[in-house]
């Protein structure tokens, strides 16, 4: 049983990931978008990555999310709907898809299996929040503080590029 | 001796500080924040001189590594930014006029205050040992670069550059995190070292490590602005305000090309990766020359013009490139883009001043300018013979250096496309100089510029023909000490 909810997962994942480039409709585009998002949540969960389960769902299922489904009640969903298919576009997308696609195949034709596997789990609870936040704030402290400087940068162009009159 | 990791620390304490200064002062005037900028980032381009090169013991290391060409880099980053300052207080009426603002300088103390954390970025890349720091410091850059891109909200010209820029940009994004998972799904490392040491033990799957390098190339081939993922260049180099335009063709190309070079130098030494990587880099560079000279040919407008000829530029460094493995490619790499920092700037900042007055920056624009204001018209020369590659100025010898390298390694096919295209480069080079000399102006009255932008424009041209004639300075910084390299100036 359990080793048939990656797969069922994974289906899931990429029936409804095609479902978002397919749908002519915004909303449902991103609804699509959000069960996208929960089973590969679901995917993680059943590597035993916990809490990048969760954050998955609290921070793209959720908070990303809702703040799409708001940008995309500002748009004209009328206009989108209406929109027709540009088929040298399209062909031309397809395309460039199916060459990486066969590339991707005939790479994964040639992977040697388990050449690298990775150390086994310590027996007993997973401590994985602490395991990520010790990782974070000693190993990886010097790019943590990077994005501490470029989210600051982002949250200045968010007020300079949307704010409706400059002080 | 400073440690060097203190110097980002420095000009990411100083872009807060403009930052608040801009929040919490009630001055109309913003110029100072500039200036507090200017002054500061001297500074800290002062304390490279002091800094500790070696950094072995820091806890760091895994991440950042503090060698010649790391201080080299980061030099080289304050120094644009500085200049990229000069010119935005050159160009601020134009920026004024496109901003929805209460007060005349209106958003301007942000537009000062952003190229300082893009510094911080670069300078952070110029040291990047590791995929996770290259790529969180790579997004610190592109990020900032989104905003200034698209700075002037109510010009369509910027909006447009703006959105092409976050799209493509973001796809070339997601190529390069996607080669680093295929990287890190094969060796289980970030670190470039590390990887380094697993590529030449024996028992590496080949195809899917081919396979990430290829997509980092393409992320990396996106940032430097090289054939065939140049579609994005011309139409953001025009819309974008002039300050951003000359920060994005030096910054982002120089910082995409320090990172090309340190994982090109992981990958390329491994024996079944060079071939091919090296003829996927002989094939990029020989497109980029290609397209780049010949379609910069027939542009009018000058901005238009300096994109095109920026994608010929990484056609030139990637022939150094290519060749990896020649003990000068570094050097030559690095020369190249010293000289190409002092031509580029240059132009652009006669540009903005010219536009100013003009109200255009099409070649048009610059006619009989050689008659109007003649240190101008010269500064403007002595750029773009460099960019041509006019013996004499450092645009000759980085030029020279690049085919030497070539001729080494026994490209010449390479050598054969760069010295034609450099032959095309001439056509279009002179075209902006026959319009200064030998047209006749619309208006008589001359350019003027701030005390500021005349000391920087007259800098920059010294450098131009003083390195032509003298390039030691810059190839001792290169090289090291003496135990460290072979010496080219010893030769």
């Amino acid at each position: 049983m359990s080793s048939l909810l990656p797969w069922l997962f994974s289906a899931i994942m990429l029936g409804f990931a095609c479902a978002v480039v397919l749908n002519r409709n915004p909303v449902a585009s991103a609804l699509s978008l959000v069960v996208s998002f929960l089973a590969l949540a679901g995917l993680y969960v059943s590597l035993n990555a916990f809490f990048i389960g969760v954050i998955q769902v609290l921070v793209y299922a959720g908070a990303i999310m809702v703040l799409f489904l708001f940008i995309i009640m500002l748009l004209d969903l009328k206009a989108e709907e209406r929109r027709t298919l540009n088929t040298t576009a399209t062909l031309g997308g397809l395309l460039v898809a199916a060459i990486f696609v066969c590339e991707l195949f005939s790479v994964l034709r040639h992977f040697h299996k388990g050449s690298l596997p990775f150390p086994p789990l310590a027996a007993g609870p997973l401590d994985d929040v602490r395991g990520v936040g010790t990782m974070l704030f000693s190993n990886y402290n010097l790019p943590f503080q990077v994005i501490g400087a470029l989210i600051l940068v982002a949250t200045v162009g968010v007020v300079v590029l949307s704010k409706r009159e400059l002080k | 001796m400073m440690p060097a990791i203190y110097l980002e620390a420095i000009v990411l304490t100083l872009g807060v500080l403009l930052v608040l200064m801009e929040a919490f002062s009630n001055s109309e005037e913003k110029t100072p924040v500039a200036w507090l900028g200017i002054v500061g980032l001297t500074f800290v381009f002062i304390l490279t001189f002091f800094t500790a090169n070696d950094l072995s013991a820091s806890p760091y290391s895994a991440f950042y590594h503090a060698d010649f060409r790391a201080i080299f880099f980061k030099r080289f980053a304050l120094l644009t930014t500085i200049v990229v300052l000069v010119l935005s207080i050159e160009y601020r009426g134009v920026v004024q006029k496109y901003v929805f603002g209460s007060r005349p300088q209106a958003g301007l103390g942000e537009f000062y205050a952003l190229p300082v954390f893009t510094c911080a970025g670069l300078m952070w890349m110029a040291s990047a040992v590791d995929f996770i720091m290259i790529f969180v410091s790579l997004e610190l850059v592109t990020i900032s670069f989104y905003i200034l891109v698209a700075y002037m909200r109510r010009n369509a010209g910027s909006l447009e550059a703006g959105v092409k820029y976050l799209i493509l940009s973001a796809l070339s994004t997601g190529f390069f995190v996607y080669g680093i998972t295929w990287i890190y799904g094969v060796t289980g490392q970030t670190s470039l070292e590390k990887i380094g040491a697993i590529l030449l033990g024996l028992k590496v799957s080949h195809g899917p490590l081919l396979f990430g390098f290829m997509l980092v190339l393409t992320g990396l081939g996106f940032k430097i602005a090289c054939a065939p993922f140049q579609i994005w260049v011309p139409d953001v180099y025009q819309g974008a305000p002039t300050p951003v335009t000359a920060f994005l063709s030096v910054g982002s190309k120089a910082a995409g090309f320090i990172v090309l070079m340190r994982v090109a130098e992981v990958f390329l030494p491994v024996p079944w990766i060079n071939h091919k990587a090296v003829t996927i880099l002989v094939a990029l560079a020989a497109l980029s020359l290609l397209y780049g000279n010949l379609a910069a040919m027939p542009q009018h407008n000058l901005k238009r013009l300096m994109a095109y000829s920026s994608i010929a530029h990484a056609g030139y460094i990637l022939i150094a490139v290519a060749c990896i493995g020649s003990r000068y490619a570094n050097i030559a790499v690095s020369f190249y883009l010293a000289g190409y920092l002092l031509m580029t700037l240059l132009t652009f900042l006669v540009m903005a001043a010219v536009a100013n007055q003009a109200g255009g920056d099409d070649i048009v624009h610059f006619n009989g300018l050689g008659k109007r204001s003649p240190y101008l018209a010269f500064a403007m020369l002595a750029a773009m013979a460099s960019l041509a590659g006019i013996p004499l100025t450092v645009g000759f010898f980085g030029k020279f250096l690049i085919f030497y390298v070539a001729y080494e390694k026994g490209q010449f096919l390479l050598m054969g496309i760069g010295v034609l295209t450099v032959a095309a480069g001439f056509y279009y080079y002179f075209k902006v100089v026959r319009a200064m000399y030998w047209k006749e102006p619309a208006d008589d009255t001359p350019v003027r510029t701030s005390p500021l932008t005349g000391a920087t424009i007259a800098a920059l041209a010294f450098c131009i023909f003083f390195l032509g004639v003298y390039p030691a300075p810059v190839i001792r910084a290169l090289e090291g000490p003496p135990s460290d390299n072979p010496r080219l100036l010893a030769r």
